[in-house]
C-alpha cells in the first residue's frame, strides 16, 4: 500500500491524506457523512445484482454482494465481499477482498483483488457503487496479463471447462 | 305470687301491696290515699323484701295489658275500612290511634314515673334503676310488642300525612304553587296547593296542628325515631330528585348550589315541626344524636342537624348521579355550561363517585363521540372541551387523563387528524378558533420536555392519588392538561406536527404569491415558542426564501426598467425563489412552455444568476399564476388570473388560430387528456370553440354569450386538489420505498437479521430530513409483515431475510 502512495500519479491523494491524518476526528466525521451519502445513493440507485450494506454500528466496514453478470460463465453465481474504508477515505482507497472464494485469474486464494482502481488507479471520485461494478465486470473480463492464479487464468482460454471447474468449485 | 311466704306475712301486708299497686297504676282512684298511708305500706312491703317486686309486677302488668288488648285496639283502629276514606279521614284516623295508644299507656307510664321518684328518693329503702332507667325498660317493651313488626298500613299512612304537611309546610313558607305537582290547579277550579282541597274546605291549619299532636305523642312515647325516619327519608329523597329533574336536568348554566341550600333550610323548617317534641322532651332521649356532642345546646338541635347533613348527602348523590348521565352534554356545552361543572365538582367532593363518573363518561364518549358518523374537527373540537371541562373538575387532571383515553386511540386512526389540528393551530378551520387562541396565549407550555405518553399502562390498574399528583413532578408532567401538548402528544411525536404545519405553510405561501407573510411570521413565531427554534427552522427559511423572493424581484425589476424601450421584457415576471432543500417536495408535472415565457424566464435567471453568485433557478412551469388580456375581434377580456397550463394553451392560438389536440399536445408536451381537460376553460368562455375533427379555433367574434365579470378569477372546475405539494400520503410511501431499499441491501449483504437490529441499522444510517422521519419499531413491523404477505420477504423464528428467487 505504502508504494501506491509513493506513486507519482496518486501525489494529489497523499497530500489530501497527510491532511486528514492531522485532522483526526472531524475528517472522519466528514468520512461518516460522506459514507452514509454513499450510502444512500447505492440504496437510490437500485442497481442489479450489486449491493453493499455497513455489517454492523460501524460505518467504516460493509459487506458487499455482487451476483455475475449474465451471458459470463459466472452468471448465477453470488459473492461477498468486505469492504473497509480507511479514515483517508475517499483520498485513500478501500481494502475490497472477497469472503467467498473467488476462482478468478484476478484473485488470489485469500480473496485479494487485483484491480487497477481499487491501487495506482484509485481516484477520490469513485465510490462504492464504481468499486462494485467495476469488480462485477471484472469477473466477466479478467485481465490475464498479470495474473494472481496462474490455473484460472490458464483455464480461462477453455469456457466449457473453466464454467464445469467453477461451478464445481463454487462454495457459498 | 308470693304464696311461699303466706305463711310469714302479717295480715296487713296484701292490703299494702293493693294499696303501692292501686297507687301506681290509678292514682286518679287512689287519691284519697294519704302520702302518709302510702309511705307506711311501702315501707311495709320493703321491710318484707317485697319492694323490688312491686317494679317487676308494673312492667309485667303493662307488657300483658300491651299484648292483650292495647297493640290489636292500635292495629285495629288505624285498618278501619279505608276505601271509602278521604285523605283528611285517613289522617284523622292515624292520629286517633296513637291519641288512644297514648291514653291506655299514659297511667303505666306515670306509675313507672312514680315509682321511678320513689327509687330515686329511696322511699321506704326502695331502690331500683331510677326514674330513667325505669322508662327505658318501659319504652323497649312498647316498642318491642307494638313496632315488632310494623304493618305497611302504618308506614303508608305516615308516609301520606308527611308528605301532606310538607306540601303545606313548604306553601306557608312561600314555595309557592311548587310544592308537589299533585296540588297545581286542576280544571275544576282552583284547588288549595297545600292540602289539594277546595279552598273552602282547606285543612292546611288542621293538618299542621295534627302534626304538632303526633310530633307530641310519638315523641311522648319516644318512638318518634322508628315510626317517622324512613318515611322522612324517602320523602325528602323523592322531593329533592323531583325538585332536580324540574329545575336541573338539561340547566347547565346556572349554579343551584345556592337556590338548593336556601330551599333545603326552608325543608329543615318541616323537619323541625316533625321532630319538634323531641327538643322539649325530658332529659335522656335514646336519639344517639342525643349523646352527640354536636355543638348544640338541646338533643332537638342535635337531631335536626344530623337531618340537615343527610339531606346534604341526599342532595349531593342526586346531584352528581344527574350530572353524570349529562356529563356529556355539560362538556359539550364548556364553556357556557361553566357553572354546572363546578357544581358538579363541590358536590364530588362529597360522595366517592369519581370512578362512576369516569365509567359512564368513558362510554359517552364511546357511543356518541367516537364512530365513523362524526367529523374529525368536531371531536376534536369536543377534546378541547373535554379538556377545559375536566381541568375545572378536577385539578388533578386524573379524570382527563384517564376518560380521554378513548378519543386519543381514536383520533389516532384518523388520518385527518393531524391536518385538522394544524389548520386549526393556524387559525384555518372554520369556527374553531379555540386553539389559535391557546396558541396565542400569554405562558406557552413548551413542548420541549413532553414525553410521548406511555400506552401500555392500564388506566384501570392506575389509582387516583390526587395529593400525590401534586407533589410527584413527573407524575403531573404526564397529566399535562395544556391542551396544545395533550393534541400535540396524541401521535407522541411533534415532527408529524411540525411538518404538517410546514407543508399547510408552502401551500398557503404558494397559492398567495403575494409575498405577505406578516400572519405566517405571527404563527411561526408561536410555534416557535411552542415546539422550540431548531423545530420551526425549515419554516422559517421558508418565510425567508419569500422575504428574498420579493426582494430579488424588486431588484430585477428595476434593473429591466432601466433597459431602453426596445429591449424591455415582454412580460413582467414575478418569481418565487424557493430554497428546494427546506421545502415539502413539489409536485412535478412537465411543459413545455410558449418560447416568449421560456425566454422571459431566461432573462430573469439570468439577471438572478449576476445578483447571486454560484446560484441557478430552476423552474417549476407549471405552478403559479398568470394575469392576461385576450383581445379578440369583437370585444377583450382583462385581467384574468389562470393557471400556466391555461395561459399557455391561449398563448399558442395568438401565432395560429387553430389547432388539434394532437399538436397541441406537442407543444405543451401534455398528455391530450389534460389538454383537453384545460380546453375546457376557454371554451366555457367562449374564447375557443371545437370543431369537426378535434380541431380548437378561436371566436374572433358574434359570441352571443354573456361576457364574464371583469377580473373574474378564473378555476376550472376539474382542479385536482388544491395542494402544489405531495400529500402526506405520498410523501409517506416514498418513505417507505426508501425504507424498503435499505432493508432490501441489508438483507441481501448481511442475510438474516431480527426486527431490532433491521430498525436500529435504519436508525442509524438512513439520513432522516423533512421528507423522511423515523420510523417507529412497531410502524415497522407492521410494513415488514406486509412484506411476508407480498412474499417479498420470509420470516422465521423472528428472524426475516429474503426469499431465494429474490437475487
Amino acid at each position: 500500500m505504502a508504494s501506491q502512495n509513493m506513486d507519482p500519479a496518486a501525489a494529489t491523494s497523499t497530500a489530501a491524506l497527510k491532511g486528514s491524518d492531522t485532522g483526526g476526528s472531524a475528517a472522519r466525521g466528514s468520512v461518516s457523512k460522506r459514507l452514509q451519502q454513499e450510502l444512500m445513493t447505492l440504496m437510490m440507485s437500485g442497481d442489479k445484482g450489486i449491493s453493499a450494506f455497513p455489517e454492523s454500528d460501524n460505518l467504516f466496514k460493509w459487506i458487499g454482494t455482487i451476483d455475475g453478470a449474465q451471458g459470463t460463465v459466472y452468471e448465477g453465481l453470488r459473492y461477498k465481499l468486505s469492504l473497509e474504508f480507511p479514515s483517508g477515505y475517499p483520498y485513500k482507497a478501500p481494502r475490497v477482498k472477497f469472503i467467498t472464494s473467488c476462482f478468478h485469474p484476478n484473485v488470489d486464494e485469500n480473496g485479494f483483488i487485483c484491480l487497477d482502481i481499487l491501487k495506482e488507479k484509485w481516484s477520490a471520485l469513485y465510490d462504492v457503487r464504481s468499486i462494485l461494478l467495476s469488480i462485477q465486470s471484472l469477473l466477466g473480463e479478467p485481465n490475464n496479463e498479470s495474473p494472481m492464479n496462474a490455473t484460472a487464468a490458464e483455464l480461462w482460454e477453455n469456457q466449457g471447462a473453466y464454467k464445469a471447474h467453477l461451478h464445481a468449485t463454487y462454495k457459498k | 305470687m308470693n304464696s311461699g311466704q303466706s305463711l310469714a306475712v302479717p295480715r296487713e301486708l296484701p292490703a299494702a301491696w293493693d294499696a303501692v299497686t292501686a297507687a301506681l297504676v290509678s292514682p286518679a282512684s287512689s287519691g284519697a290515699l294519704s302520702e302518709e298511708s302510702l309511705s307506711k305500706a311501702l315501707d311495709l312491703l320493703c321491710r318484707h323484701n317485697l319492694g323490688p317486686w312491686v317494679e317487676g309486677w308494673l312492667l309485667e302488668t303493662m307488657q300483658v295489658r300491651l299484648t292483650s288488648t292495647v297493640a290489636p285496639e292500635f292495629w285495629a283502629g288505624l285498618e278501619q275500612p279505608e276505601n271509602e276514606l278521604e285523605e283528611r279521614d285517613r289522617a284523622r284516623i292515624l292520629l286517633g290511634a296513637f291519641r288512644t295508644l297514648l291514653a291506655r299507656l299514659e297511667p303505666f307510664l306515670g306509675g313507672l314515673e312514680r315509682l321511678g321518684a320513689w327509687q330515686d328518693e329511696g322511699r321506704g329503702g326502695l331502690c331500683g334503676p331510677g326514674a330513667p332507667g325505669l322508662r327505658e325498660r318501659a319504652f323497649s317493651v312498647i316498642r318491642a310488642i307494638l313496632l315488632f313488626s310494623p304493618s305497611a298500613v302504618l308506614q303508608e299512612r305516615v308516609l301520606e300525612f308527611y308528605s301532606r304537611t310538607f306540601a303545606v309546610h313548604m306553601i306557608q313558607e312561600g314555595e309557592g304553587g311548587e310544592g308537589e305537582g299533585e296540588g297545581l290547579p286542576g280544571p275544576d277550579g282552583a284547588l288549595c296547593p297545600g292540602c289539594a282541597a277546595p279552598p273552602q274546605q282547606c285543612w292546611c291549619q288542621e293538618a299542621l296542628e295534627q302534626l304538632q299532636e303526633l310530633s307530641h305523642i310519638l315523641s311522648r312515647l319516644q318512638l318518634l325515631e322508628r315510626v317517622s325516619s324512613e318515611a322522612v327519608t324517602s320523602i325528602l329523597h323523592r322531593l329533592i330528585e323531583q325538585r332536580m329533574e324540574r329545575r336541573c336536568r338539561g340547566e347547565y348554566e346556572s349554579s343551584f348550589l345556592s337556590d338548593f341550600q336556601e330551599w333545603l333550610e326552608r325543608v329543615l323548617g318541616w323537619l323541625s315541626r316533625v321532630f319538634v317534641s323531641e327538643t322539649r322532651a325530658p332529659c335522656g332521649t335514646m336519639a344517639p344524636a342525643g349523646a352527640d356532642s354536636g355543638g348544640a345546646g338541646h338533643p332537638g338541635s342535635a337531631v335536626l342537624q344530623r337531618w340537615r347533613c343527610h339531606m346534604h348527602q341526599f342532595f349531593c348523590r342526586i346531584y352528581v348521579n344527574m350530572r353524570i348521565e349529562e356529563l356529556f352534554s355539560i362538556i359539550r356545552d364548556f364553556p357556557e355550561s361553566k357553572p354546572a361543572i363546578e357544581d358538579l365538582k363541590f358536590c364530588l367532593d362529597r360522595t366517592s363517585q369519581r370512578q362512576q363518573l369516569l365509567t359512564s363518561l368513558k362510554s359517552a364518549f364511546e357511543t356518541r363521540l367516537l364512530h365513523p358518523g362524526v367529523h374529525t374537527s368536531d371531536i376534536i373540537t369536543v377534546y378541547i372541551s373535554a379538556i377545559k371541562a375536566l381541568r375545572e373538575l378536577d385539578p388533578s387532571m386524573v379524570i382527563l387523563q384517564v376518560a380521554c383515553q378513548p378519543i386519543r386511540k381514536y383520533l389516532r386512526t384518523r388520518e385527518d387528524t393531524v391536518r385538522q389540528i394544524v389548520a386549526s393551530l393556524t387559525g384555518d378551520a372554520e369556527g374553531c378558533s379555540d386553539l389559535a387562541n391557546e396558541l396565542s396565549r400569554a405562558d406557552p407550555v413548551t413542548l420541549e420536555t413532553q414525553d410521548s405518553e406511555d400506552e401500555g399502562s392500564d388506566p384501570e390498574e392506575w389509582t387516583p392519588d390526587p395529593t400525590d399528583a401534586l407533589t410527584d413532578k413527573t407524575g403531573s408532567k404526564r397529566r399535562s392538561s395544556d391542551i396544545i401538548s395533550l393534541l400535540v402528544s396524541i401521535y407522541g411525536s411533534k415532527e408529524i406536527f411540525i411538518d404538517e404545519y410546514r407543508t399547510v405553510l408552502a401551500d398557503r405561501l404558494l397559492h398567495q404569491l403575494n409575498y405577505n407573510t406578516a400572519r405566517e411570521i405571527r404563527n411561526v413565531e408561536l410555534l416557535k415558542l411552542r415546539f422550540g427554534e431548531s423545530h420551526m427552522h425549515y419554516c422559517e427559511v421558508m418565510l425567508k426564501d419569500v422575504a428574498d423572493s420579493r426582494r430579488i424581484n424588486a431588484n430585477i425589476r428595476e434593473e429591466e426598467s432601466r433597459l431602453p424601450e426596445e429591449e424591455q421584457p415582454p412580460l413582467l415576471l414575478s418569481a418565487m425563489i424557493l430554497s428546494s432543500e427546506f421545502w415539502p417536495p413539489l409536485k412535478e408535472e412537465k411543459m413545455e412552455l410558449p418560447p416568449l415565457v421560456s425566454q422571459a424566464m431566461e432573462a430573469y435567471t439570468h439577471r438572478y444568476e449576476k445578483l447571486k453568485a454560484m446560484r441557478t433557478l430552476s423552474w417549476k412551469p407549471h405552478l403559479g399564476s398568470v394575469t392576461l388580456d385576450i383581445e379578440l375581434g369583437d370585444r377583450t377580456l382583462t385581467n384574468l388570473s389562470v393557471s400556466p397550463i391555461h395561459a399557455a394553451i391561449i398563448l399558442h392560438f395568438q401565432d395560429k388560430s387553430c389547432w388539434s389536440l394532437e399538436e397541441l399536445s406537442g407543444v405543451l408536451g401534455v398528455p391530450q387528456e389534460m389538454v383537453r381537460r384545460k380546453l375546457a376553460l376557454w371554451q366555457q368562455q367562449g374564447v375557443l370553440k371545437e370543431e369537426a375533427g378535434g380541431r380548437y379555433s378561436v371566436l374572433e367574434t358574434g359570441a352571443s354569450r354573456e361576457r364574464p365579470e371583469r377580473g373574474v378569477l378564473l378555476i376550472d372546475s376539474d382542479e385536482e386538489g388544491d395542494s402544489n405539494t405531495t400529500t402526506q400520503s405520498e410523501q409517506r410511501e416514498e418513505k417507505l420505498q426508501l425504507f424498503w431499499a435499505y432493508i432490501q441491501a441489508m438483507l441481501t449483504n448481511l442475510e438474516t437479521m431480527t426486527l431490532e437490529r433491521i430498525h436500529s441499522m435504519l436508525r442509524m444510517f438512513v439520513a432522516t430530513g423533512p421528507v423522511v422521519t423515523e420510523m417507529d419499531v412497531n410502524e415497522l413491523q407492521a410494513f415488514l409483515q406486509r412484506k411476508v404477505r407480498d412474499h417479498q420477504l420470509i420470516v422465521s423464528a423472528g428472524v426475516y431475510r429474503l426469499p431465494k428467487s429474490n437475487h
